[in-house]
Order: C-alpha cells, then sequence, then structure tokens
C-alpha cells in the first residue's frame, strides 16, 4: 500500500499513531543509552578512580573484582541495546502494517519469532547481570543492581514463541480461505 | 498443481454466462472468475454442488487432472 494511504490508516486509529511515535522515540531513547553507557565503559578504563569511587566503590579488599564486574555488567548494557532495536524495530514494523490494514502476512509471523528470539536474548543478558553482580560483590561491599529474578519475563517469552506460531499458522489459513471459492 | 477447470465448456454448452451462473449459485462473480482461470487454490463442495445443480453436471464434468498443464499456482 502506498504512503497517503498510510497516512490515511494512522489519522483514523490515533492510537496507532501514538504507538508509531512511542516506538520510534524508545529506538532513540535505546541509541542514546548505548552511548551513555559506552562512555561509562570508556571512563571506567581511561579514568577508572574517580569513576567507581563517584559510582561508590570504596578502597577495600575486593576491589578490583567490583570493578570488573561493574565493566562486564556495561558491555552486557551495551550488547543489549542492539538485541532492544531488534525488538522495537520490528515491533513498529508490524504497528506499520496494522496502520496500512493488512497485519495478517508472512512477514508479520517472522517479526513476532525474530522479537521472540530477542526477548529471550534480553532475558538472558539480564540473568548474565544477575550472575555477574552475584559473583563480583562481597559482603563488605555487594554490588547492587537492584537485580531481581522474575518468572514473568520467561513466561512472556513462552507467550511471544506460541503467539508467533499462531500468527504463523493463522496466516497460511488465511492465504487458503483467500483462494478458496 | 495440474488440476483444470473446464467451466468455460460447461458455461458453452448450456449457453449460459458466468455472470447467469453467478446469480443462480449465488456466488459472487469474482469468485467464479478466480475458478475459471484456475486460480483457485480450493473449492468447496458447497460451491460444486451449487455449480453441479446450475449447470447439471457431475464434479467430472468440470474438474480434470492433467500433469502436463502448468497450473497458475506454480507459475
Amino acid at each position: 500500500m502506498n504512503a497517503p494511504s498510510v497516512r490515511a490508516a494512522g489519522s483514523t486509529f490515533p492510537a496507532l499513531s501514538a504507538a508509531r511515535r512511542l516506538l520510534t522515540a524508545l529506538l532513540y531513547v535505546n541509541g542514546v543509552y548505548g552511548l551513555a553507557i559506552l562512555g561509562l565503559l570508556l571512563a571506567s578504563i581511561v579514568v577508572p578512580g574517580p569513576l567507581f569511587e563517584g559510582l561508590g566503590v570504596r578502597p577495600a579488599s575486593g576491589r578490583d573484582t567490583l570493578e570488573l564486574g561493574m565493566r562486564l555488567i556495561m558491555v552486557i548494557g551495551i550488547a543489549s541495546v542492539p538485541v532492544a532495536y531488534v525488538i522495537l524495530s520490528r515491533l513498529r514494523a508490524i504497528v506499520d502494517t496494522v496502520r496500512e490494514g493488512d497485519p495478517f502476512v508472512e512477514a508479520n509471523a517472522e517479526r513476532l519469532q525474530t522479537i521472540a528470539w530477542a526477548y529471550l536474548g534480553l532475558e538472558l543478558l539480564h540473568l548474565g547481570v544477575g550472575v555477574v553482580a552475584a559473583i563480583s560483590g562481597s559482603s563488605a561491599q555487594p554490588l547492587d543492581v537492584n537485580w531481581r529474578f522474575s518468572v514473568t519475563p520467561w513466561v512472556a517469552v513462552l507467550l511471544l514463541f506460541v503467539l508467533a506460531r499462531v500468527f504463523d499458522h493463522g496466516t497460511r489459513m488465511r492465504a487458503d480461505l483467500e483462494g478458496t471459492v | 498443481m495440474a488440476i483444470i477447470v473446464k467451466l468455460d465448456e460447461r458455461l458453452w454448452e448450456r449457453r449460459m454466462t458466468l455472470t447467469e451462473l453467478s446469480e443462480r449459485v449465488g456466488i459472487s462473480l469474482a469468485n467464479l472468475s478466480i475458478l475459471k482461470t484456475g486460480k483457485a487454490r480450493a473449492i468447496r463442495f458447497s460451491t460444486l454442488d451449487a455449480i453441479c445443480r446450475a449447470l447439471e453436471c457431475q464434479p467430472g464434468d468440470l474438474l480434470a487432472y492433467d500433469p502436463a498443464t502448468e497450473s497458475p499456482l506454480e507459475e
């Protein structure tokens, strides 16, 4: 469908236009977030002393391990940026097809599947943060990143995979039905 | 798939147009046209029943299998 009709559909459903704008904004925020963590990581290499002191690291035993752990968490944070980009950009593409009036297409089933894998990746990275925080922190100086295990995101990952399969099946059924007389 | 729809021949025999058939069987002209040109992926028994009733023929008079024919869906 051409661009003018996309705009027409978008104006009919303001929520979709708002969703698209929000996702675009989040894509920018994600990029800024990545740059900020990259800056933090670089600063931790160039000026480690003032930075870690600023982050509350006290000169005590195990400080090196703690600093290494913090750097690792920064790396995980940077690694999550492209993963989040995949989720947001695919979701925006799905929203676009809804605005165009034809969301039940094979491409959307593939996008949902990609989102499910990316979300799984994001959860694994989140799990990595918890492991790093647990290993690098000590009782004298714990690495508090406010990490907490939750079952809900894992259920969401499962739900996304199931939804992707349902969508794929539904799209095939529609394609069959279209050619049925 | 090499299923041939011989709707044209049956219509010719009955001196009937596709529009007339459409009115008799209650199936849209667009759908009948899809069927006639061999672009349909599937045909409902109810459709087959209605067409056979209107054209006074058997399903075999409407459909044939020719392995040498390439389906438009596979082009």
